[in-house]
């Protein structure tokens, strides 16, 4: 049995022909199923365990990166298959498992080709997409084997299945596609240097591939893991390999 | 058309070991030490390394190894195959080549299979390679000494 998990913004107009689309296709390949809508405090742990309970098979999220990141970071170990309708704009993991956006998903969902992903673990709980730490004086330990340490400020962003987007100068936008199928994470520091009066610029960055990390601080810094934010002094990061069972599809980036 | 946003460029982005070949190793690397980053401890990767900031401890890697001009690694060194433009102050053991570039500073002793060293390069240290093993090492300044003696007697002596 699919359920369906669509975001509170698919009611917007705009994304009405698209819905309705994506219905007819779902219904025209015989996986129609159960549409749960997501309000703002749905707690996604709880309503897919629930829908797990009732006999649900496949869970499937419609909508963005960040409606992606907020069911899978919660639910990630609910024994069930996820699969992924992209709508709208913001998706950059549906590219990286190969999922079109819009009513061709549907596709790539009836054909069923199941992967198991490799999802991040932060301090009790699961990030599927990508985490970011810093800037501040941070130390980062790597496998309880190696210490790294910037001159002034560092920022860490550990990718999973998000690529991440960075700028050597304003005019430039760099991609860089992340493999989440290669048993490790893969954390990009960029350390800050003081501009000449005011203000910090970044440096190249550097890049380990890791299974276990610790950044510690002097100071709170800002985590962010899919999507949310929070303050830390110290936080354990490790590898949960092959956790999460994905319908992706044909042109995937791993 | 000029209003429009920069498209998102997939290949523009590389992390070279060498310059001049963009993007035609950025699947083999793996670990990168960037600029103004310090790196203690047992330091060690599976796959290639490029050190361009400062290292200490021990770098250790089955695969290649490149210290970018500009990097200081204050450590013992054991790679696969390593390019030095920069500076190590330590032991250096690689399985197979070993180049020195011009810029390379060399402070310990080197073991390698293949030694390439450009010139410009400086080096501090006991070289030692593998294919010497059936020469005793306590008779070889003696033979040296011999053959000398030897080509000095064959030789005329030439007065001025």
């Amino acid at each position: 049995m699919y359920v369906y998990i669509y975001d509170n913004w698919l009611r917007a107009k705009k994304f009405a022909s698209t819905v309705k689309a994506m219905e007819i296709r779902l219904t025209d390949f015989g996986i129609a199923g159960k549409i749960v809508r997501l309000q703002n405090y749905t707690d996604a742990k709880a309503l897919i365990d629930d829908e797990v309970r009732r006999g649900a098979k496949t869970i499937v999220v419609v909508g963005n990166d960040k409606t992606f990141g907020q069911i899978l970071s919660g639910a990630a170990t609910a024994g069930c298959i996820f699969g992924f309708l992209p709508v709208g704009g913001d998706n950059t993991i549906a590219e990286v498992l190969g999922i079109p956006i819009g009513a061709d998903a549907c596709t790539v969902l009836s054909r069923r080709r199941i992967e198991k992903l490799d999802i991040g673990w932060v301090n009790n709980r699961y990030f599927v997409s990508q985490l970011k730490a810093g800037p501040g004086q941070l130390e980062v330990f790597y496998d309880e084997r190696f210490r790294v340490t910037g001159q002034n400020l560092l920022e860490v962003v550990v990718c999973n299945l998000q690529p991440w987007f960075w700028k050597r100068n304003s005019q430039d936008r760099n991609f860089e596609v992340v493999h989440p199928q290669d048993g490790k994470l893969e954390a990009w520091l960029r350390p800050l240097t003081r501009k000449r009066f005011w203000g910090y610029s970044y440096e190249d960055p550097s890049i380990f591939p890791f299974s276990e990390m610790e950044i510690k601080s002097q100071e709170p810094f800002t985590v962010e893991a899919d999507g949310k934010i929070t303050k830390e002094i110290r936080i354990k990061i490790k590898l949960a390999p092959e956790r999460v069972n994905m319908i992706v599809g044909r042109d995937r980036k791993f | 058309m000029i209003f429009q946003k920069p498209a998102v460029k997939q290949s523009d982005f590389s992390i070279s070991a060498h310059p001049e070949e963009p993007g035609a190793i950025r699947d083999e690397v793996e670990t990168v030490v960037g600029p103004s980053v310090n790196v203690e401890g047992d330091f060690g990767s599976e796959g290639n390394i490029v050190v361009k900031g400062t290292v200490s401890g021990s770098v250790r890697t089955s695969k290649h190894l490149f210290v970018e001009m500009g990097a200081k690694i204050m450590a013992n060194v054991k790679a696969g195959t390593s390019k030095v433009s920069g500076e190590v102050k330590g032991n250096i053991k690689v399985k197979d080549t070993l180049e020195l570039t011009a810029t390379a500073r060399v402070l310990g002793d080197i073991d390698a299979k293949i030694l390439i060293i450009e010139a410009g390069a400086i080096v501090s240290g006991r070289v030692s390679m593998p294919g010497l093993e059936g020469v005793d090492a306590k008779a070889a300044p003696r033979l040296a000494r011999l053959g000398a003696r030897r080509l000095s007697e064959e030789a005329p002596a030439v007065t001025l």
